[in-house]
């Protein structure tokens, strides 16, 4: 308890003034108003955007310098997350730079990480994640789309689910099932397809958002190259379980929700109740407070992750899920109060508003249409990246022994 | 007021229920609230439910009405929200109606009639930008002129004012310290400008602003210069209450389904429904729900009788009821898992849904705030 010693790394602040230098010159204003509306952004803005920080290495700074990183610190890392959510720069996506990059270069072959690596580094391709199926939510292990050997390829055949950006995806990390005959988690390999694959066919899905960037992805007889396998037939859940580590830590989103508290400050100022500001009413002061505090609790709680990353490689299986589970509710709970607010104005939802080139008329905050756009997004939060009741039978029997 | 017997009423609640499960499938709902929809609601499912008598089960009889109370529109309400019918049951049939039922003269409550037989739909324009969800904050002016009067103001989103043929409107009489009147104003009439938006819910509606829209002496309500905030008081409670019921019909209706779903749907081996931590949660659903409609039932019935504590009751099921709906409407989602989060399925519609019903006419804060102050002693 208490006992590990932050020593402030001194080039850290340094490191947060360049990155917001690097922000205000680089990250058109445009971009950064649409943002602010909650403004869905296309896949060429979008890549442009990637590829001025992938000039800099800034998409895979956390990466080892000699996959093509700059051999960040987990601080770097989260100080530049940081100031991209502060920034309303758009997020990252974290399929290439997080995901498969690793998996590439920690388990692949030197083709495999000539082909891929430099390309990512740079965006020169959109990745998609190829995992849940309609019957592999929460148990991703019974996955069934299958993956057969014949002769130089393997021929998959299947349906994945849920498929974020399928849409624009160059390529696609896959679960795949190389063997039905085993236990489900020995069965699954990892496999990379190129999207231009004959047999693939994307179906999109809509959300409640009313947007789409989720998918479903169809392989009929989809032939794909041996060598595209990473590492080992059937050690697929291997290299799937380093990779989900990454991504329940990113999820906490901080920098974001620091915004997100700022728009909820004026939001306050600005509606009023009977004439007044509900910023002066003490139930909303008091409200802010409380999600101050959990803010701050989730930052701590965030460091500590950090601190186990920097120590011993990756976040502890308690902090992880006890961060994935405290920081969704809080997101839930922050926008959630942004509804409340804007309950005032009668919960309008004007989704022609969202998208870029918008001029029309919205009746009541510019920002609301973005900010409900959000929660509706977020009640996802608690589902995504293991849900809360995965989150709690992970620390229940990991961390408790129960 | 003549009550409906307990058998009345069971027998208007079967036919509703009946009516909707053949009529109005989640598919007819998709259809109508599809953008291109022109007015995001049936005016062909609004003339049934005018030719079965369920428009005026709280109209008076002069009206053509069954002169029933609240809780015959609550039960027409709740059939409503279990469906998720988009017709404007609230501004027309709670709001609009009730208003001129309390407030106008002879003449004026002729509307009745025609609201009676769907042929005349009213919205409520009272709100206005600054005042949240305070009920006394107007600004709009009715400046007498020529023998009537010209409006001007701003009001707030209205459910259904891009398409009712009344708008209901209230502003102050002479200048903005006057007494509140209600005028009923055509959506049509000259300087009446209307924004149309969606709701979240997709619900339609539009805010309006009034520059020197000119009425006559007979569009104030009552016709006299009685300033109606009071009116407009009952309305709104009466409007609180008609959601709290629309909640407890659109709660059973999104727990059915997640009971369903989770029967259904399996991982690790088995359906979701043998998971006791999903068994409990939907266990405290039910009960959250139980618990909304048991006492929105209680406010029916002192508010039907005419009892003096009515208000407070009302008050109450409305923070019971949005706490209720936040919390099944949340955990329906949450139960659907991924599915629940797609355009396709109902029950992210029921949320949000649920999202509105918590917060029309007041949220629970709100309301408590209004109970702490009008004296807990």
């Amino acid at each position: 308890m208490f006992i590990r010693n932050d020593e402030p790394d001194p080039t850290l602040q340094d490191f947060r003034t360049e990155v917001r230098q690097f922000l205000t010159e680089q990250l058109p204003s445009e971009t950064q108003r649409r943002q602010e509306l909650g403004q869905t952004i296309g896949r060429e803005e979008y890549g442009e955007w990637l590829k001025r920080l992938g000039s800099k290495g800034w998409l895979t700074g956390k990466w080892p310098v000699e996959h093509g990183g700059l051999g960040w610190s987990p601080d770097q890392f989260a100080v530049f997350s940081e100031e991209l959510g502060r920034a309303s720069a758009p997020p990252i996506q974290g399929f290439g730079p997080t995901m498969v990059g690793p998996v590439i270069y920690t388990f692949g072959t030197e083709k495999q990480k000539a082909e891929h690596l430099p390309a990512i580094v740079q965006h020169e391709r959109f990745w998609c994640q190829g995992y849940s199926e309609p019957g592999a939510g929460s148990d991703l292990a019974s996955l069934k789309t299958r993956a057969v050997r014949e002769g130089d390829h393997y021929v998959v055949n299947g349906q994945k689910i849920w498929t974020s950006y399928a849409h624009w995806a160059d390529w696609c990390f896959c679960l795949v099932r190389t063997d039905p005959d085993v236990k489900k988690q020995e069965g699954i390999s990892f496999l990379l397809i190129d999207m231009k694959t004959p047999g693939i066919t994307v179906r999109p899905i809509i959300g409640i958002t009313k947007s789409h960037h989720l998918n479903e992805v169809f392989f009929e007889d989809v032939r794909v190259p041996a060598e595209n396998l990473i590492g080992e037939e059937n050690k697929g859940w291997t290299y799937a379980k380093f990779l989900l580590g990454n991504e329940r830590v990113g999820t906490a989103e901080t920098g974001k929700f620091e915004r997100y508290l700022g728009h909820l400050r004026h939001l306050l100022s600005e509606t009023k109740e009977d004439g007044r500001p509900l910023i002066e009413k003490p139930e909303y002061q008091r409200k802010v407070a409380e999600l101050e505090v959990t803010l701050d609790t989730v930052k701590a709680l965030a460091a500590d992750q950090l601190a186990a990353a920097r120590e011993d490689g990756s976040p502890t299986l308690m902090g992880a899920a006890a961060l994935k589970l405290r920081s969704t509710t809080f997101q839930q709970e922050a926008l959630q109060t942004i509804l409340d607010v804007c309950a005032r104005h009668t919960l309008l939802f004007e989704t022609d508003a969202l998208h870029p080139g918008w001029n029309g008329n919205t009746v009541g905050p510019d920002e609301m249409a973005g900010l409900l756009y959000e929660h509706l997004y977020r009640r996802a939060a608690t589902i995504y990246g293991g849900s809360s009741e995965v989150q709690k039978n992970i620390i229940a029997k990991g961390a408790l022994g129960l | 007021m003549a009550a409906f017997t307990s058998d009345e009423r069971q027998l208007l609640h079967e036919s509703l229920v009946e009516y909707f499960k053949a009529n109005y499938p989640f598919e007819r709902f998709r259809e109508l609230t599809d953008r291109q929809h022109p007015d995001g609601s049936s005016r062909e499912a609004w003339a049934e439910y005018a030719s079965l008598g369920w428009l005026g089960v709280a109209l008076p009889e002069n009206a053509g009405g069954s002169a029933g109370g609240m809780t015959e529109l609550a039960i027409v309400m709740s059939a409503a929200g279990g469906a998720l019918a988009l017709e404007p049951f609230l501004p027309t049939l709670v709001l609009g109606a009730g208003a001129i039922e309390l407030a106008g003269t002879a003449a004026q409550q002729e509307i009745l009639g025609e609201v009676n037989a769907g042929e005349r739909l009213l919205a409520f324009c009272h709100t206005e930008p600054d005042a949240g969800f305070a009920r006394g904050y107007v600004k709009a002016v009715a400046t007498p002129s020529g023998g009537g009067y010209t409006l001007t103001g701003e009001k707030s989103f209205a459910l259904h004012a891009h398409a009712a043929d009344t708008l209901v409107v209230s502003a102050r009489l002479n200048d903005d310290k006057g007494p509140i009147a209600l005028f009923l104003v055509p959506r049509t009439a000259a300087g009446i400008e209307l924004t149309p938006a969606p709701t979240l819910d997709e619900r339609r509606g539009a805010a309006v602003r009034l520059t020197e829209v000119a009425v006559e002496a007979s569009a104030c309500l009552g016709e006299s210069d009685t300033d109606r905030s009071g009116i407009i008081n009952e309305v709104l409670d009466r409007a609180a209450l008609a959601v709290c019921a629309e909640a407890a019909g659109a709660m059973a209706t999104a727990m059915e389904q997640t009971v369903e779903y989770t029967k259904t749907r399996e991982q690790f081996g088995q359906p979701l429904s043998k998971f006791q931590v999903l068994q409990h949660r939907m266990v405290d659903m039910s009960v959250a729900a139980e618990g909304a409609r048991a006492a929105t039932h209680g406010a029916l019935r002192a508010y039907d009788e005419g009892s003096p504590g009515a208000q407070r009751l009302i008050w109450r099921a409305k923070v019971e009821t949005a706490r209720a709906a936040r919390f099944v409407g949340g955990q329906g989602i949450q139960l659907h898992g991924g599915m629940g989060m797609t355009d396709d399925l109902a029950i992210g519609h029921y949320y949000k849904r649920l999202t509105l019903c918590e917060t029309l006419y007041g949220d629970a804060d709100w309301y408590l705030g209004q109970l702490a102050q009008s004296g807990a002693a």
